[in-house]
């Protein structure tokens, strides 16, 4: 009895202890973190903040310096690019490029990715492990021969052909993603389907394709930031094209980066903010492709 | 972002189930066509602009710039003995080695650390917010982080108000300002008098290049010295007026003030110290007999942080006295860890991300385990956590190896041409040699750099087939 | 309509390896419910996903109606499935779950949605058409695999497991449910089962495998009652049937059975066995738990084995005592009236008629005076279960 009356005074204060000492530990970490968190933030908003400043105040004063008087932003940069940089026909071509080398990839690896899975065929194991080879191969390792080709094609220089290069080194790590996923699909619920009366593309349209969207959603996503921030296919394939893509527009400036800062801020921010937007309207699909492509 | 983490190794990729029923009635001809229907496409494109080109590249490696004469490994052994690709695979030595410690590193104390705090998910959003930019564009980004005047790069601004914080830049920080009359110039930067001085007696000490708009406000006109009794006194003045003589304090001639004085015992070293005030006279009081100079301090010249040259080639490691090829290999230019910092903003989120997904995975119940056999949260971390982790460790480190050996984008985007050439690396190397039409050269180089990956494909092979 | 012939079926799943189903005869008739019974990994599955059309067969076959199906792919025999997981399309509302394989045979809108609407009416799904399968319980998603089935008509339900993911009580109604369903549809069912209750409470018949290789096809009575083999003896009946082996002694008039130290005075039918097979032969006896009983029955030819109890499980109106006869473990059921005790030495008796022998060597059931395989002549009365009722 006494033994448990004695504590009974403390009882009280005892939780409120522990929560000061866990606020109390917790706040180094708490501090570190917002340090990096702010750390990784500076480099973005600098590009941001430079972008919104006339050119002649790159020289007179630090970007941050701006942030306290936000009067001296102005939007002139962007009126100015939009109307002479050529920018829009590069955001043009570049969509032209991302969108289709995205929606091909996605299908060509869907599908392979159904033969890899549910069909039975000599060889498929050996394919995939080509597949998995080719995941690793450089870009590098084409550009010769298929300029050379796209030479005798006639698809050198043009954007189908920048779209073919893209979808080709897409697909390996495409069909891994997609194969992975399919190969979670219960076999029970195909040979469900079969009984049911359906044929191979049935399973791939009614069955596979609708549970697969989650990862082709992922795939999707991955492809077109991939794509979208590209700067070698584009500069090998069309390095002298009218409308070069942005990336290629950005690094044709890039020899002035100081006079030009104006211009290359505002190029760049521009060829960021699609990308960032795909980020956060999509980022639970793009950690959930991330992951399927490191861990599981 | 150039490169997807590709590497995407799956350490328990689930092998194919055999749901596949060929099953009976779907004659082998049907089922052919099944999988040339789906595979079929996926075939032609991976042939066309991978596979067969890929075969092709290292033929074209044999052959000369051309194409059309076979050169044997000519190319190769031009591409050794020229310090472009040494100094290529010496920075690419340089990131394989760095760079994926580093990255994992961080991966692995940002995920662990976002356990402990309530806001984990808007933290990993910034921090892997950088995977949706593209390398190129990094650059740019860095480029102005990087910036060598502190006025603008950040960097540089947050370095400099540390050192003048420490070192506080002089009131006289001006490039051209120097000694004219009573006084010389010192090779540590201060001015010392000419004429020695003993109690009782003036210094004149006449300086000039000082541009009116650099006088300190409030300086008044400057005053011949008098003497004072048991004191030294003197005055230092700007030198110069329309019509003035050296030595001579002119009329209208201005004293300086604020000027950080020494008085020195011939021969012993410092005795005492002053300031000058508005007319720039000044006094030392209570001086014992002897014979004395006065010092103008060098800090009043010290100029503030004129800021890093982060993107510049100035070596890291001491090759003076190497011979030019042994230079090439063993200089680690400033550029390059610059690069490896933005690289490392970059993929720490990827790390973290992963390597958080590993750490969510983990059984807590053995965590719990170990906690009740008595062990600290280090220990816990140290001998349960970390094993547990290595799979996922493995997995973002060659993710990273096979990152950094095909970097190419992020050297465009931030490299000034000045340091491209100590900045080089494979994928760039090769990159130049193709737009110079050194088709056999520049196929050689693939080759290198597919060489350095094929272990890589391998590992993952062994890994992905259990 | 249509019965079902398996010819002589086998199914190699890797060349060379022993077969996962081995020579398997089997008919089944049209509106029969039959029930495949047989420890996990015996070849069940196999068998019935050949009837499916899910595996190529290695060797047999198999016929539905007049149609020998061994080429024709699952669609086209006219089967539905039920399976253990269910297999409900996630993606799918629980309408368009049973609409899915009548859609894919193009029949008209009115009908697809009569035939679904019927097939839920008659499952309580009514309800639930519009929910996805994760929205469900258990139990009604596994109603929900049984009325995609129906929807289709076929001419037989093939059910692997089907009620293996559900708790205790809903097994036991969902059994109800199916034979239930069995009734009114009257259409042929082929039931994959390991659980022999199962199999005793639904089948009409039951056909029993081990390691790939039919034992035995009868009624559940049949297999009670007359089991082929050691195997099955002790897989149809719970708690198993005991067996004990020993060497047959015989003098004159009385047939003796010696196990280990112990000797026991056979009597009746297995007396008779026992002199056929000859002096100083082996035999097994084989008794099931409910045959014994403490009291002595008083008959003529009741077998008494002695016996030390170990452990005593109180079942209610029956205790089932673990004890040890001639060094070997014997379960018994007894009525609790007789209130046996941890340690009580006593005899078992049972009926002889009510004894199983088997030839140790070949492990088969002993009937004929030639000891060969049984021409089921009932070697026991028809009303042979439950003696300890008839002999309190
Ligand atoms: N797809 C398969 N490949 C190879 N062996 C299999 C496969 N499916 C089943 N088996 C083997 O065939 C035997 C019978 O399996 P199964 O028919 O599933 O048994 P049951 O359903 O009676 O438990 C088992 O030994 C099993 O390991
Ligand atoms: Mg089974």
């Amino acid at each position: 009895m006494t033994a448990i009356a004695a504590p009974a005074p403390e009882a009280p204060s005892a939780p409120r202890w522990a929560h000061l000492r866990r606020i109390l530990k917790s706040t180094p970490v708490n501090v570190l973190l917002v340090a990096v968190g702010l750390l990784w933030l500076v480099p973005t908003v600098g590009l941001l903040v430079t972008s919104f400043r006339p050119a002649a105040d790159y020289f007179a004063s630090g970007w941050w310096q701006a942030i306290a008087h936000p009067a001296v932003l102005t939007v002139e940069n962007y009126r100015n690019i939009l109307h002479t940089g050529g920018i829009g026909d590069a955001l043009i071509t570049t969509v032209l490029i991302t969108v289709p080398a995205t929606l091909l990839v996605v299908l060509i690896a869907s599908l392979g990715a159904y033969a890899l899975v549910f069909l039975r065929w000599p060889g498929r194991d050996w394919v995939f492990v080509l597949l998995v080879a080719l995941m690793v191969v450089p870009l590098q390792m084409a550009l010769i021969p298929v300029a050379t080709l796209y030479g005798h094609l006639g698809l050198y220089g043009t954007i189908p052909g920048v779209v073919l290069y893209h979808v080709a080194f897409g697909l390996p790590f495409a069909i891994f993603l997609m194969r992975n996923f399919y190969s979670g699909i219960p076999k029970d619920l195909l040979e469900a389907a079969r009984i049911d009366g359906a044929n191979e593309w049935m399973m791939f349209r009614r069955i596979v394709l609708p549970l697969g969207m989650p990862a082709l959603a992922s795939l999707a996503i991955f492809q077109f930031l991939w794509v979208w921030n590209d700067l070698l296919v584009a500069l090998s394939f069309l390095g002298a094209y009218p409308h070069p893509p942005l990336t290629v527009n950005i690094f044709n400036k890039l020899s002035e980066f100081g006079t030009s800062i104006d211009v290359i801020s505002t190029a760049s921010f521009i060829s960021m903010i699609i990308p960032l937007v795909v980020f956060f309207a999509f980022q639970r699909y793009f950690v959930r492709g991330v992951l399927a492509g490191a861990v599981k | 972002m150039a490169t997807v983490p590709v590497a995407a190794v799956e350490p328990l990729a689930r092998p194919a189930p055999d749901v596949a029923t060929g099953g009976p009635g779907r004659g082998r001809f049907r089922n052919s066509i099944a999988v040339g229907l789906f595979m079929g496409p996926a075939a032609i494109v991976l042939g066309a602009i991978v596979v067969y080109p890929t075969v092709d590249t290292i033929i074209r490696s044999f052959f000369d710039k051309s194409g059309n004469t076979f050169v044997g490994t000519n190319n190769y052994r031009t591409l050794f003995g020229t310090t472009e690709m040494l100094i290529a695979i010496r920075n690419n030595a340089i990131w394989v080695i760095v760079f994926p410690f580093l990255v994992t590193f961080a991966g692995l104390v940002f995920a662990v650390l976002t356990e402990r705090i309530r806001w984990a998910t808007a933290f990993k959003t910034v921090v892997f917010m950088p995977m949706a930019i593209s390398l190129f564009a990094t650059g740019v980004i860095w480029r102005i982080v990087y910036e060598t005047d502190p006025h603008r790069g950040v960097i540089n601004s947050a370095v400099g108000t540390i050192v003048d914080a420490v070192h506080p830049p002089g009131l006289y920080a001006l490039p051209n300002i120097k000694p004219i009359s009573g006084l010389a110039a010192q090779p540590d930067g201060s001015m010392l008098s000419n004429n020695t001085v003993q109690p009782g007696g003036t210094l004149k000490l006449g300086l000039t290049g000082i541009l009116p708009e650099n006088i300190p406000p409030g300086a008044q006109d400057a005053h011949a010295p008098s003497g004072a009794s048991g004191g030294v006194s003197g005055a230092v003045w700007r030198n110069f007026s329309p019509g003035g003589q050296i030595g001579v304090i002119g009329n209208g001639e201005k004293g300086l003030p604020g000027m950080h004085l020494t008085l020195l015992r011939d021969g012993n070293g410092s005795v005492a110290s002053t300031t000058s005030v508005a007319d720039g006279s000044f006094r030392f009081n209570d001086v014992s007999s002897g014979s004395y100079r006065v010092s103008v301090d060098s800090s009043n010249f010290r100029t503030p942080f004129g800021g890093t040259n982060w993107l510049g080639i100035q070596s890291l490691t001491p090759t003076s006295g190497l011979g030019s090829t042994a230079r090439s290999l063993l200089t680690i230019p400033l550029v390059d860890i610059s690069e490896i910092i933005a690289m490392l903003w970059i993929w720490s989120g990827f790390a973290m991300v992963v390597i958080g997904a590993g750490l969510a995975a983990l059984n807590r119940e053995v965590l719990e385990a170990a906690k009740v056999d008595g062990a600290n949260e280090w220990q816990t971390f140290r001998k349960i956590t970390l094993p547990l982790l290595r799979p996922v460790l493995i997995v973002v480190f060659i993710t990273m190896i096979i990152n950094v050996l095909k970097i190419f984008d992020i050297i465009l985007g931030l490299v000034p041409d000045s340091s491209q050439h100590e900045a080089n690396v494979i994928a760039l190397q090769m990159w130049h040699l193709y737009s110079r039409f050194d088709y056999g050269l520049s196929s050689a180089v693939a080759v290198v750099l597919f060489v350095l990956v094929v272990p890589v494909i391998f590992f993952n092979i062994r890994r992905i087939r259990g | 309509m249509s019965n079902i012939t398996f010819d002589h079926l086998i199914k190699r799943y890797t060349p060379g390896a022993a077969p996962a189903v081995n020579d398997l005869n089997l008919q089944i008739s049209d509106g029969e419910f039959l029930v495949l019974v047989g420890p996990s990994g015996c070849g069940k599955t196999t068998a019935l996903r050949c009837l499916a059309g899910l595996e190529d067969i290695t060797g047999g076959r198999i016929i539905i109606g007049d149609r020998v199906v061994n080429d024709l792919p699952p669609k086209d025999r006219d089967i539905a499935m039920v399976f253990q997981s269910y297999a409900l399309y996630p993606h799918m509302s629980v309408y368009e779950n049973m609409a899915f394989s009548i859609r894919l045979r193009k029949l008209p809108k009115e009908e697809i949605d009569q035939r679904v609407r019927e097939a839920a009416r008659i499952l309580d799904l009514e309800r639930f058409l519009q929910r996805k399968p994760g929205e469900l319980s258990g139990g009604q998603r596994q109603r929900v695999a049984l009325g995609r089935a129906i929807v289709r008509s076929p001419s037989a339900f093939l059910m692997d497991e089907p009620l293996s993911n559900l708790d205790a009580k809903l097994r036991v109604q969902t059994r109800a449910e199916i034979a239930r369903l069995h009734q009114r549809l009257e259409t042929t069912i082929v039931y994959v089962t390991h659980d022999q209750v199962e199999a005793m409470t639904m089948g009409d018949r039951i056909a029993v495998m081990r390691e790939g290789i039919l034992q035995q096809v009868g009624t559940p009575q049949d297999l009670y009652q007359t089991p082929n083999n050691l195997f099955v003896g002790g897989f149809i009946g719970s708690p198993s049937m005991n067996f004990l082996t020993g060497t047959v002694s015989s003098d004159g008039g009385s047939v003796r059975l010696k196990i280990e130290s112990l000797d026991i005075a056979l009597a009746g039918r297995v007396a008779e066995l026992a002199r056929t097979r000859g002096n100083g032969s082996s035999l097994t006896i084989g008794v099931r738990p409910e045959h014994f009983d403490t009291a002595a029955p008083g008959a003529a030819d009741t077998m008494r084995l002695p016996a030390s109890v170990d452990v005593v499980e109180f079942l209610g109106n029956e205790d089932l005592i673990h004890t040890t006869v001639a060094g070997k473990d014997v379960v018994a059921m007894v009525p609790s009236v007789r209130g046996v005790k941890v340690g009580d030495q006593l005899e078992l008796h049972v009926l002889a008629s009510l004894v199983h022998a088997f030839d140790p060597q070949t492990e088969l059931a002993l009937t004929g005076s030639d000891g060969a395989r049984p021409a089921p002549p009932p070697a026991v009365p028809a009303q042979a279960p439950a003696p300890a009722a008839g002999t309190d």
